[in-house]
């Protein structure tokens, strides 16, 4: 039940950002054409918040498996070796998101000291829109700590990872639902 | 040695599976750490502004958001109607209006596996039941469908254009001619196989089923006619004009077309009903229905669909911009133009390289994962060597186009087996004759560069540069 209002939540603020996004940019474009005027904040709003929408919503993709990746050479192995690969791979990623986490940390406190704020925006400290590097790092350490969980303790043997292929199996099973095929 | 440790490190990580954002950020963060003298903070610093400084990045959530309104089997339905009453009569037709219907729902969706779905699952089982072998079509469309990529706009040229900077609005006029090319030469083949086999066609359906055909498919065809009209013009950026398709599309898939949404099978005209009546209607029950589509259960599953696809895209792109930053402070690419300077190398040879290069690449990657790796290391090379950038994009798209269709990794022949139940080897052998055709496409777009570079420069030229 926590799992699933944790989901709810994290796929409202990512539709959120995309949704603000598009609307942003769109309504920028109807401003420009119609009315000849233009919001000098739009356009650092949007790419602040593609931004955010991307670093947050990184774990969550590994959650559901969405990013892409090979797995062919790792499942030429039994399972024990898909694990132990797999397991060394969660490794080295949590060595990537450590070092990202560490530099993010260096890099917003010195932000923070400088008291420096955003170009257009000027009422938001740079520090705080920037710190989803942070944030968003530590939310895929997690995922991937518990990922390499489930390879040592529990039955994951490889990286899940998107498969367009299949993805697109999904129109043909829409048609056939609707009997035009 | 830096080079080195920097390839050892990439193929590493991704032989052992892991995403391939992540080791392209892991290789690239790792090699800065141990050869050169930047601060943690500065590559962190980097990673953010790999998303908050390119704003024709942009354009790839904007663009796959379209896309997937659009991406259904109710738009396929409605595109290939219109295909099929175009050219459905000539020798041949039926094939050649999958084609058609190929060239303009890649357009829209800018995906080569979504088209072979939605195009090959109505068009396989038609051209069965008029007596078309079953082989002929699978190998048509799982080649037509592969122009997804090619036809703009495109999300592999955006990627192609992020890894290099090259104006993505040139890249979509520069895939526009080759688009069609390729469009035209899969149609003239068919063509001649028709005669030869003495292939069926339909009986012509007469202007009044091709307009309204036509009027319905106009949905569809409107989003390609606003993208690559503002585009061409120069009226709007891409990210302009991907964000007003993505408005678009939603519009019209929830109250243009109401496939889904809030006003799903709700008809704009009731038997009986007066033209005034139905707009009265229409204009209440859509403003009913707009606060509605937030909580709507399709609506928000292809939001989430769109902002999957993109968070995955744009996360890769980031890392992929780290480990472009890698090739530049140390100069690969520059050493390796050197190298090939020094062996007296000539354009076309060095093109040639690029393709066995990249065909075997698209063996087992991605087209936007190996676009981002390779783009960066042959770019600065090509630009050396004066090759043009964008002619470099269109052959880097076509040798992507190709990946698709040849095994392990070919997304199409996967997607083709899919819909008509048959073996991998069966899919391989019936697109076999027209990977050959595409070879010879690929060879035509490497040595003339004109094709991809006429448009773009004649608009140049009108605009008076």
């Amino acid at each position: 039940m926590f799992l699933k209002i944790v989901n709810k939540i994290e796929e409202g603020i990512i539709a959120l950002f995309l949704v603000t996004c598009t609307l942003l940019v769109f309504v920028d474009v109807v401003m420009r054409f119609g009315f000849g005027k233009a919001w000098i904040w739009s356009q650092e709003l949007t790419l602040h918040l593609s931004a955010w929408m991307v670093l947050f919503g990184a774990s969550y993709c590994l959650k559901l498996g969405a990013h892409i990746g090979m797995d062919a050479f790792v499942k030429i192995f039994p399972s024990l070796g898909r694990k132990i690969l797999t397991g060394i791979a969660c490794v080295l990623s949590l060595i990537y998101c450590w070092l990202v986490i560490y530099g993010a940390w260096i890099y917003l406190g010195k932000v923070k000291m400088l008291g420096i704020s955003l170009e257009d925006l000027r009422f938001i400290p740079t520090w705080v829109a920037h710190s989803i590097l942070l944030i968003g790092f530590i939310f895929l350490g997690v995922r991937l700590l518990i990922l390499l969980w489930t390879v040592v303790f529990g039955d994951v043997e490889v990286f899940r990872h998107a498969d367009e292929a299949k993805e697109s199996m999904a129109i043909v099973e829409e048609l056939k639902k609707e009997g035009m095929v | 040695m830096t080079t080195a440790a920097l390839f050892i490190l990439l193929f590493g990580c991704m032989l052992l599976g892991m995403p391939i954002a992540l080791a392209l950020g892991l290789s690239s963060i790792g090699t800065i750490l141990m050869f050169s003298n930047d601060s943690i903070a500065s590559i962190s610093l980097k990673l953010f502004e790999a998303l908050s400084k390119h704003y024709t990045l942009l354009a790839i959530p904007f663009f796959i958001l379209s896309s997937s309104f659009l991406s259904t089997g109710g738009v396929a339905k409605r595109i290939i109607r219109f295909a099929t009453g175009l050219v459905g009569h000539i020798k041949g037709g039926v094939a050649m209006a999958s084609v058609v219907a190929c060239m303009i729902f890649a357009a829209v969706s800018g995906s080569s596996p979504a088209t072979v779905a939605a195009i090959g699952s109505i068009c396989i089982a038609g051209m069965l039941k008029i007596g078309y072998p079953e082989s002929f079509g699978a190998g048509v469309i799982t080649t037509a469908g592969t122009l997804g990529i090619l036809i703009p706009p495109s999300i592999v040229m955006l990627v192609y254009s992020a890894a290099t900077e090259v104006s993505a609005a040139r890249m979509f006029m520069a895939g526009f001619l080759p688009g069609l090319l390729m469009g035209l030469m899969l149609m003239v083949v068919i063509y001649i196989v028709a005669r030869y086999r003495s292939l069926p066609s339909l009986p012509w359906v007469g202007f009044k089923e091709l307009l309204s055909s036509g009027w319905s498919a106009l949905g569809g065809l409107m989003l390609i006619i606003i993208v690559l009209g503002s585009i061409y013009g120069g009226i709007a950026s891409p990210t302009e004009a991907a964000a007003v398709s993505a408005v678009y599309a939603f519009g019209i898939a929830c109250f243009g077309y109401r496939d889904m949404g809030p006003m799903k099978e709700q008809p704009w005209f009731k038997p009986g009903e007066s033209l005034g009546a139905a707009l009265f209607r229409n204009s209440w029950q859509i403003t009913l229905a707009l606060p509605k589509c937030i909580f709507d259960r399709d609506v928000n599953k292809v939001l989430m669909d769109a902002a999957k696809v993109s968070i995955m895209l744009l996360f890769i792109i980031a890392n992929a911009m780290l480990f472009a930053h890698v090739l530049t402070t140390e100069r690969i690419p520059h050493h390796i133009a050197s190298i090939i300077v020094e062996l007296g190398l000539s354009p076309w040879m060095f093109l040639i390289v690029v393709n066995l290069l990249l065909l075997a690449a698209g063996n087992f990657m991605e087209p936007s994962a190996i676009l981002l790796i390779m783009a960066p290391i042959l770019f600065p090379i090509a630009l050396q060597l004066g090759i043009d950038p964008i002619h470099l994009g269109i052959v880097m798209v076509v040798n992507m186009e190709i990946g698709m269709l040849t095994p392990p990794v070919g997304l199409n022949l996967f997607v083709m087996s899919g819909i008509t139940g048959n073996s991998m080897g069966w899919v391989i052998k019936a697109a076999l004759p027209w990977l050959c055709l595409m070879l010879v496409f690929l060879g035509l777009i490497t040595y003339i560069p004109q094709i991809s570079l006429f448009l773009p420069e004649y608009i140049d030229k009108l605009k008076g540069y």
